[in-house]
């Protein structure tokens, strides 16, 4: 697999709609746009207020997500969202054969 | 030579094997949930965590907190777990789920390629958020309408910061495939997270 082989959009039209800016943007966080691709983007975010709300959300969340683990070490823990009493044991059972081995 | 404050207080804790389960189960148990959604395998992987963890012990030296430690060997199993997933699939398995990405993407779209649901004007108050317990509760949520792969990526990816070329490497797509599962993750999330949070929270 080349993971360095990406299509590019070539028939781009200057002008385009909302679906189509919406890919240019993913597209852009994930590779460098041609130039072609970069201004047909520009061009729509320039005149689509909404598009724009959608990219700053985007980037906005992206750089959240980013910080989750911050997060999960913080949460104190549900009763439905911890390893079972049973888990536990067999857990521990596990680690005390493998330790006698060692 | 000086002595390193810094790592001081990360280094200190080092617990006996007997305890890990105590101290860390949980912690690893919920990652690992987030990530496979299935609790006989996530029970499994942190088993399997948790004996890696004592093999690897002598090598570890606490170089980092212990936790951080394990929750470093926990991704490497999840993902050697997707890996195989993907791995052993026909191609035409991958081209069903490429299909199935680009009619999801279509689904925000009306005929003129407008969105049927146009976004709403908010801004996501970075620091508010990351306090917010239920933002992430809304999240996981929101995360779990996406099918698991297509979730697996996106976590490699905007949660663990990898690089495009090293997930499609590691799930054997090609970087179009993998940027068409994004951009579908990326719509669907953010307007899951606008009805269920931003929406409401305003």
């Amino acid at each position: 697999m080349n993971c360095s082989n990406w299509e590019t959009e070539t028939k781009l039209p200057l002008v385009t709609s909302c679906k189509q800016a919406a890919r240019l943007f993913s597209l852009s966080l994930e590779r460098k746009l041609t130039i072609r691709e970069y201004i047909v983007m520009r061009v729509h975010l320039f005149m689509c207020k909404t598009c724009t709300f959608y990219g700053n959300q985007v980037k906005a969340l992206r750089a959240i997500f980013i910080r989750h683990e911050e997060v999960l070490s913080n949460t104190p823990v549900s009763s439905d969202d911890q390893l079972s009493d049973k888990a536990k044991m067999k857990i521990k059972k596990s680690l005390m054969s493998n330790d006698d081995l060692s | 030579m000086k002595p390193q404050y810094r790592e001081s207080s990360e280094k200190s804790v080092s617990l006996d094997p007997e305890q890990w389960v105590d101290a860390y189960g949980d912690y690893l148990f919920r990652y690992a949930m987030m990530r496979l959604r299935n609790r006989d395998l996530a029970e499994n992987i942190v088993q399997e965590t948790f004996l890696a963890a004592l093999k690897g012990r002598k090598s570890f030296g606490g170089r980092s907190a212990e936790r951080t430690w394990m929750i470093g060997i926990l991704k490497h199993k999840i993902i050697d777990h997707y890996r195989k997933d993907f791995r052993e699939r026909p191609v035409t398995d991958l081209q069903v789920m490429q299909t199935d990405e680009e009619q999801t993407i279509d689904g925000f779209y009306d005929a003129l390629e407008n969105p049927k649901k146009y976004p709403k004007d908010w801004m996501p108050d970075q620091q508010a958020i990351l306090n917010a317990k239920d933002f992430w509760e809304v999240f996981h949520g929101c995360l779990g309408y996406l099918p698991a792969k297509t979730a697996h990526a996106f976590t490699m990816r905007e949660l663990d910061d990898m690089q495009t070329a090293d997930i499609c490497k590691e799930l054997g797509i090609s970087p179009t495939n993998l940027w068409v599962m994004l951009h579908r993750a990326r719509l669907q999330l953010r307007e899951c997270l606008e009805r269920n949070w931003f929406d409401i929270k305003k």
